[in-house]
């Protein structure tokens, strides 16, 4: 334990000496540029932000936006999910070396709006960015645009889907990543490599308990492909776990193994995460054209450990700009595979051993997900930098699809309509 | 008097509603650029930070005209038939994810011309009847019928 406080708090000074590094060179920056000097500007210092405000139709589930948010929102309108303020800091040193420090405040794994580095990185680019290298913490691409969820005014709808990505708990790796580009046929290809670990924290069960993410190393590769009105995307990456899940998982755990009955001591074990792996796999497509725009993605996701489950997901939007509207529909889904588990242990009508089989089945039962959503809404560029965005969500799922939703009670019927407000802008 | 003066706010309203004709946009390089033609696929990819070399192997550095210049929004129009909004959209994703930045914005069409005639790599938009000797015509837009 020592051990692992004193690597975070290296690391945690190594990022503010990054971020103290760029704003003090900044201080130097902005001196002589005269017109003929095409030197991008040394210090550019901007943000976005996004303020929202959603509720539901239900008081059954608490819906939330993504797995690092500890409570989610019912039926009263409430501000939390959508609503984020993030700055970032650009400093170019020389024409090839570029330093990044971006932190943003949202509704997160505290319950509360704490500010947190998202990024901190150096970016050197060798020739004309047809290969660049990056190093320190950085947006992690586990899907097409994963690393720019928090950038409302950069999408069409109020958030990122929640089928596909509301079952993240995680945004960024300490690491370093490598992007090669090159012309072929009569397009751009992309090919970028990343490794690192992470930083990150899931709360689990509204919060009462956290499951910590650091430390976990993170590996991946994507090939992306642009031609003219398209894009392509295929991306695999890996999680390996380096901590175990908290109650009541653990707590399942611990009585298994007071059992001493060989074949719950074996179920005990495959319920721990450490040292397990997880993969993403995904494709993406992007086609846009003028006014229209047409975005697909599908992942699926597979887990060594036996308490998650495999899940497949995917989304379709569609959007067509008419003046200052952008009206769009989308549909999306996430389904997961119970996996069959068993203590072994014979039930004894409601003794402690059937309890301990129930609670098995409650663990099971709380990461599954079934369920659709139709999504119909309208972005309004009203005026230069600012966005404001309506959009309703018809989430249709089973009645024991609960895993996207911070808590769920036993009336919950698996229907949810959303109903989100939000205006982003960028400065 | 009466009269007089709903002629000539008839006439004022008429000359707002006829919108100026679209502006003869063209690409322009320095004579140092060693390029002679762009096609507009290149074009796109130039200003659209997905390429960032000209085909003579030049770094390219892309200027845009004010944000709010007329000609800066009707060269996204016939390049990629995107609002203004939409190419601060596309750029907000870019720069906040950490990728690349947007091009070099420059004030004014003097500016434009200094810096393209100027900067080997630098490429740029302006009016035909801007261009003078300093510059190369690299990419016209095919004339709309």
């Amino acid at each position: 334990m020592p051990l692992k406080t004193s690597r975070s708090g290296k690391k945690r000074r190594y990022l503010a000496h990054l971020a103290s590094l760029a704003l003090a060179l900044a201080s130097n920056a902005c001196l002589a540029e005269t017109d003929t000097d095409l030197s991008p500007k040394r210090f550019q210092l901007g943000g976005f932000g996004t303020l929202g405000a959603a509720r539901t139709s239900t008081n059954e589930a608490r819906f939330s936006r993504d797995q690092t948010q500890p409570t989610g929102i019912g039926k009263n309108l409430d501000g939390k999910l959508d609503s984020l303020i993030g700055i970032q800091a650009n400093f170019r040193a020389t024409n090839s070396l570029e330093f990044v420090t971006q932190a943003i405040s949202r509704y997160g794994p505290h319950g509360d709006f704490r500010p947190e580095i998202s990024w901190a990185f150096g970016k050197y680019s060798f020739g004309p960015d047809n290969l660049v290298l990056r190093a320190g913490r950085m947006g992690l691409e586990l899907y097409m645009q994963a690393d720019s969820r928090h950038v409302g005014y950069s999408y069409l709808t109020v958030r990122p889907p929640v089928d596909f990505f509301g079952g993240l708990a995680f945004h960024y790796i300490d690491g370093i990543d490598l992007v090669g580009t090159l012309p072929l046929a009569d397009g751009v290809l992309k090919i970028k490599g990343f490794g690192g670990q992470a930083d990150e924290l899931a709360p689990i069960e509204q919060g009462s308990a956290i499951l910590s993410l650091r430390g976990n190393p993170i590996y991946g590769i994507y090939a992306d492909y642009q031609q003219e009105h398209w894009q392509w995307r295929a991306t695999y990456a890996q999680m390996s776990f380096k901590h175990d899940l908290p109650a009541p998982v653990a707590t399942l755990q611990n009585l298994l193994n007071q059992t001493t009955v060989p074949s719950a001591i074996a179920l005990a074990k495959s319920l721990s995460l450490t040292d397990t792996t997880s993969r993403f796999y995904s494709l993406g497509a992007v086609y846009d054209r003028g006014p229209l725009l047409v975005q697909a993605m599908l992942s699926q996701i597979d887990h060594e450990n036996q308490i998650y489950q495999n899940t497949q997901a995917g989304y379709l939007i569609t959007g067509y700009r008419i003046g200052q509207f952008t009206p769009f529909a989308a549909y999306s889904w996430s389904k997961s595979k119970t996996k069959q588990l068993s203590s072994g242990l014979p039930d004894d009508n409601g003794g402690p051993l059937s309890q301990l089989n129930a609670s098995l089945l409650g663990a099971q039962t709380r990461v599954h997900t079934d369920q659709h959503t139709y999504t119909l809404g309208s972005r309004w560029d009203f005026r230069q930098n600012m966005a404001l965005k309506a959009q309703v969500d018809f989430i249709r799922g089973k009645p024991e699809s609960v895993f996207l939703y911070s808590s769920t009670t036993p009336n919950f019927n698996g229907k949810v309509n959303v109903f989100s407000l939000t205006l982003d802008f960028v400065f | 008097m009466m009269q007089r003066a709903t002629v000539l706010l008839l006439l004022a309203l008429l000359t707002l509603t006829v919108r100026p004709a679209a502006a003869d946009l063209v690409v322009v390089a320095g004579p140092k650029s060693g390029v002679e033609r762009l096609t507009q696929k290149e074009v796109v990819y130039l200003f659209m930070g997905r390429w960032r070399q000209l085909p003579s192997g030049i770094p390219a550095l892309p200027i845009d005209l004010a944000i709010d210049s007329p000609e800066r929004a009707e060269f996204y129009r016939r390049l990629v038939n995107k609002e203004p909004a939409e190419i601060k959209a596309y750029w907000s994703r870019l720069v906040f994810s950490g990728g690349s930045l947007p091009p070099y914005t420059t004030e004014g069409r003097e500016g434009l011309i200094r810096l393209v005639s100027n900067n080997p790599g630098a490429i740029g938009y302006l009016e035909r009847n801007q261009v003078d000797s300093r510059l190369r015509i690299v990419f016209e837009f095919p004339a709309t019928p």
